[in-house]
């Protein structure tokens, strides 16, 4: 069967402007957009640019926005995209280097603001730190994020202020807050009650639709919220 | 490298941000209503001719339906809003859509029945 992409191009060395380029191409059954674009890459035009690596829904590196939502290239089959052309782009709100492939830098700046790493201070244990099975459920969804960005590329706040933290920053820090083990939750709660921190959620809800590993992020961004207004009162 | 927008519309929209675009013109139009509520309240200290005559003024057809238009904003603005504060407080982010709709469905019951309440 063949398709029609409408693949979104930017060449700083070339181009004043970025400009659509359209391919045809003829896909397999059970393609996925990063078969697609893997094929035009490789038989069609070798200098389109993006970033794959695990194709497998793993790594993270492949989200791009797909008929204008953020999703992984790897785990979109073309056939639940519907009739028409399908419109590649790459991830909003980040500086574009070259085609899909943008400047991940503002969103690991913002990432590495809430410490994403276990802080103990009290002596380590001999053993390995059990949890409770109930335990571990508080943090189990929160843990499955693969920092693809697609959440926090998807925050129209985070359009609008790339200061703020974003989805993907605030997850992680409710990853580890919540975490029973981790000893640095007021240290990390401190960093995120701030003007460009949890307060800049207004539940629009593009993170939770975006995310590919379906991770309800709003709830976990609204349990750090009641978690420092509980914290001053 | 090519600098990011502010905003992009032409990402796809589902019902949470149609909503918070909703609430947030809703709340910029009552805070407009605002202002406008006061300095026509305060025609008063003009005189009982002065208020009357701003008040003639604001009873023709445009301002009746301005008048319907800002109580379907308020409307909105009310519904939604509990859907905010349920998400905010009470956990409720799983049933956002579903509360959107229930929102939507009475903001629409008390807005449009209304209307004859504003034009008759
Ligand atoms: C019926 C009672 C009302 C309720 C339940 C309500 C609820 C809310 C909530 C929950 C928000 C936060 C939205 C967010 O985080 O983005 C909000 C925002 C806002 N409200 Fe209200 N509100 C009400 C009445 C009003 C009135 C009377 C005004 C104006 C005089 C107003 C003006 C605003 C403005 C300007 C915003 C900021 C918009 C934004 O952040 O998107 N609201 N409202
Ligand atoms: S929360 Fe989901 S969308 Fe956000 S970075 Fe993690 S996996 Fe990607
Ligand atoms: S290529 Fe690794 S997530 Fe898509």
């Amino acid at each position: 069967m063949k398709r029609k992409f409408k693949i979104f191009r930017y060449n700083p060395e070339k181009d004043k402007r970025p400009y659509y380029k359209e391919y045809e191409i003829e896909i397999g059954e059970g393609w996925t957009v990063l078969d697609a674009i893997n094929h035009i890459h490789w038989y069609v035009d070798g200098t389109l640019a993006f970033r794959r690596a695990c194709r497998s829904e793993i790594c993270g590196s492949c989200a791009m926005r797909i008929n204008g939502k953020n999703r992984l290239a790897c785990k979109t089959q073309i056939k639940t995209l519907g009739k028409g052309t399908i419109k590649i782009e790459p991830l909003p709100g980040l500086p574009i280097i070259k085609d899909m492939v943008v400047d991940l830098d503002p969103f690991f700046r913002n990432l590495e603001k809430v410490k994403p790493y276990f802080i103990k201070y009290s002596p380590l244990p001999e053993k390995e730190q059990l949890q409770t099975p109930q335990e571990r459920e508080i943090i189990n969804e929160a843990a499955m994020c693969i920092l693809c960005g697609a959440c926090t590329t998807s925050c129209p706040s985070f359009w609008a202020n790339p200061d703020y933290l974003g989805p993907a920053a605030l997850l992680k820090a409710y990853r580890f807050i919540f975490d029973s083990r981790d000893e640095g939750g007021k240290e990390r709660l401190e960093i995120i009650n701030d003007r460009n921190g949890l307060w800049r959620c207004h539940a629009i809800f593009n993170c939770t639709e975006a995310c590919p590993k379906n991770i309800n992020i709003t709830y976990y961004i609204k349990k750090l919220q009641n978690l420092a207004v509980n914290n001053q009162f | 490298m090519l600098k990011p927008k502010w905003f992009y519309p032409s990402y796809k929209k589902d019902v949470g941000e149609w909503a918070w675009i909703l609430h947030r013109l809703g709340g910029l139009a009552l805070i407009f209503y605002l202002f406008l509520h006061i300095f026509v309240t305060n025609r008063l200290a003009a005189g009982p001719e002065a208020f009357n005559a701003t008040m003639k003024a604001l009873s023709t057809p445009v301002f009746k339906f301005l008048e319907w238009g800002l109580w379907g904003v308020i409307l909105f603005h009310a519904f939604n809003g509990i859907r905010l504060v349920l998400v905010d407080f009470a956990g409720a982010s799983k049933y956002q859509k579903l509360l959107f709709w229930i929102a939507f469905v009475l903001f629409l019951a008390l807005w449009i029945p209304a209307a004859w309440k504003f034009f008759l």
